[in-house]
């Protein structure tokens, strides 16, 4: 059993392949076809399940090689947005921040069709890959509703039926982000609660959530509340210092345990990701550890992703052989 | 009365127009340009903003910070001892600054933003107003690592910051802005900020403008009112309360009211514009009302914010011709 200790997951995204970048950018251009950009992303899709397998992550993600920004991925899917135009994030960094317009809602099933692709190129479980309504509405302009808190509601409606349709479809993981979940915490961390309620209400799946960016102390211990089996958070980028924080209270809840910097280009060793379970084990009990980078991998390189996953991976079967003798 | 903006605007143009500024960047990135190449680049950007807000309407404009990075960067580079480091959430936007950390004395040495100031005023018909960064807002979101202590932290970078008042005045700004959205995240600490602000604006001479935005003053008015200033600019979005507040006391400051939601694409008519200028207007002389967005405008599309300032404009004459 001791294979079912500290498994391996990743966040989501990971680097698009240069022939890929290029094929976004000519497709935007209209100078190929959808059909050949489709095959392009289904290839690029293969390609990381195969190097996910290759290096021996326990549970596999598609790689998101079919979605730009997390936000206007859904919005693009869903009823009642719209994009305005491009804002300004920092430096030269521009995003698509869509606007709602109308009543929100889902014309039909939006990651079903790419989950069912990359499950059907693996025996390994592939995670769903949801947006929270929290952070779809946070990250929105909203033109329509008169409250945030509607429009996050109905929102966590959309992304329940979501999540829904991904477990029909034989998801058995399924992880729904929330990077901005933090950004009100005293205002409206209850409508955040109240949110995830509903996206997750009566699934079986294991379900997961990715809080990344911003003050996590600030949402301790009131982020054990949400309806998830896992919080999935970022350790160390800050060399683990929120395992402070979780020593009281107690962490409750499954952690997807962040070993990798996702925004540096430095590779850590398996001796820095063996050094992190074993001090995070101090402080939440083994049976809920999983073992994951910090973040989305897609700002680094491909070669980059490779190297720290292999770290990643290597570091835990090592904790898991020390706990095995 | 006057209308007017809050600093900020959309650097580039909505798709598929060219983004100039940020090709610019990129190339400037990848050394196909020079940094004299660039800062021709933002020199027309800034001239076309000035027209577009004159276009729109706006009596008091700004340069729309075109050559800011963000409102903490462009000051914290210009003074004495800081190293600019990572990437922060700027309150509750999804807008990312660069951290300023404190690893020195911080010295005023020479004018940070006079010569950006002296070519908006050249390029312009209209008024411009130099906006500078306020000390205790660059405080909060900066990182101290030099002072230990926030008092002495604060009073510095007032001290230093009076300097680039004093020179703005002497360029012949007619008026003055600073902005502190930080007080009011930190509203404890108002006796600092009142001290800062006596030291902030000691002999300058042009009109003196504070605003702050992402929320409303309770629990700090009337005390802001004896604060050395003659505007007072409020966000009556975002801090929607204001209204109520302002009610507690007699206002006795020009008003900057910010109704114009600067933070979401949702469009305002100018009916409503009229309407918020009357309902001001029960408790400020007309002639001492500057209506505006709520905050700086580069929270929007380039269209979307063009757009809200005809609005603005167009509610303004309204109100005007309906006083009249």
């Amino acid at each position: 059993m001791t294979e079912q200790i500290l498994l391996t997951t990743t966040v989501g995204s990971f680097p698009k392949p240069p022939y890929l970048a290029e094929a976004r950018r000519k497709h935007a251009r209209k100078q190929i076809d959808a059909g050949e950009f489709r095959d392009l992303e289904r290839r690029a899709t293969e390609e990381w399940i195969r190097r996910q397998e290759e290096i021996g992550v326990d549970i596999l993600v598609d790689g998101e090689m079919y979605r730009g920004d997390m936000v206007a991925y859904f919005a693009d899917q869903m009823d009642g947005f719209a994009i305005p135009g491009l804002v300004r994030s920092y430096g030269n960094r521009y995003y698509p921040k869509p606007a709602v317009v109308a009543p929100v809602g889902r014309r039909g099933p939006i990651t079903v069709e790419w989950w069912s692709y990359a499950q059907s190129l693996t025996a390994l479980p592939v995670k769903g890959m949801l947006t929270g309504p929290y952070t779809i509405a946070e990250w929105s302009f909203n033109e329509h509703y008169p409250t945030r808190r509607e429009l996050v509601l109905e929102l966590a409606r959309a992304i329940h039926d979501e999540a829904v349709d991904l477990e029909r479809a034989g998801a058995r993981y399924i992880q729904i982000d929330e990077p901005a979940i933090h950004t009100r915490p005293d205002a409206d961390f209850d409508l955040a609660v109240e949110a995830m309620e509903i996206v997750t209400q009566g699934l079986k799946a294991y379900t997961i959530s990715h809080v990344c960016y911003g003050d996590v102390p600030r949402i301790y211990p009131a982020m054990l509340r949400l309806a998830v089996d896992q919080l999935d958070l970022a350790l160390k980028n800050e060399e683990y210092a929120l395992l402070e924080t979780f020593k009281s209270p107690k962490f409750t809840k499954d952690i997807g345990l962040g070993v990798l910097d996702a925004h540096s280009h430095r590779t850590e060793t398996p001796e820095e990701v063996v050094d992190g379970i074993r001090r995070t084990l101090k402080v939440i009990p083994l049976p809920q550890v999983y073992v994951t980078p910090d973040c989305g991998l897609k700002t680094r390189t491909i070669d980059e992703t490779v190297a720290k996953l292999t770290s990643m991976v290597e570091g835990a079967r090592r904790v898991r052989k020390e706990l095995s003798r | 009365m006057k209308t007017t903006v809050v600093g900020s605007y959309p650097k580039i143009p909505d798709p598929p127009a060219p983004g100039r500024w940020r090709t610019s960047v990129e190339k400037l990135q990848r050394g196909e340009i020079t940094a004299e190449d660039m800062r021709r680049v933002e020199e027309e950007v800034t001239a076309d903003v000035l027209a577009e807000m004159d276009r729109a309407g706006i009596d008091i404009v700004t340069d729309g910070q075109i050559r800011w990075e963000d409102g903490q960067t462009y000051f914290t580079r210009g003074l004495g001892g800081f190293s600019i480091n990572g990437l922060q959430r700027y309150f509750d936007t999804n807008v990312y600054f660069r951290q300023p950390i404190a690893v020195g004395e911080t010295r005023w040495r020479a004018p940070i933003s006079i010569a950006d100031y002296t070519f908006a005023a050249a390029r312009s018909r209209r008024p411009v107003k130099p906006v500078v960064s306020g000390p205790f807002t660059l405080a909060v979101l900066s990182r101290d690592e030099f002072y230990g202590n926030q008092d002495q932290f604060v009073m510095a970078l007032a001290s230093s910051l009076n300097q680039e008042l004093r020179a703005l005045a002497a360029a012949g700004a007619p008026v003055i802005q600073v902005d502190e959205p930080g007080l009011l995240t930190h509203r404890d600490r108002f006796p600092l900020f009142r001290r800062a602000m006596d030291a902030l604006w000691d002999g300058v001479t042009a009109e003196r403008a504070l605003y702050t935005y992402f929320g409303d003053v309770d629990g700090l008015y009337p005390a802001i009112l004896d604060l050395p200033v003659d505007i007072l600019g409020l966000d009556f979005v975002a801090g929607a309360q204001n209204w109520d507040v302002l009610r507690k006391a007699k206002f006795t400051k020009q008003l900057g009211l910010g109704i114009v939601d600067a933070r979401n694409t949702r469009m305002e008519t100018p009916e409503a514009v009229e309407a918020a200028c009357r309902r001001a207007a029960e408790f400020v002389p007309a002639d001492h009302l500057h209506v505006g967005p709520s905050a700086g405008l580069e929270f929007l599309p380039r269209k979307v914010a063009q757009r809200k300032l005809e609005v603005l404009a167009a509610g303004a004459r309204r109100f005007r011709e309906g006083a009249a």
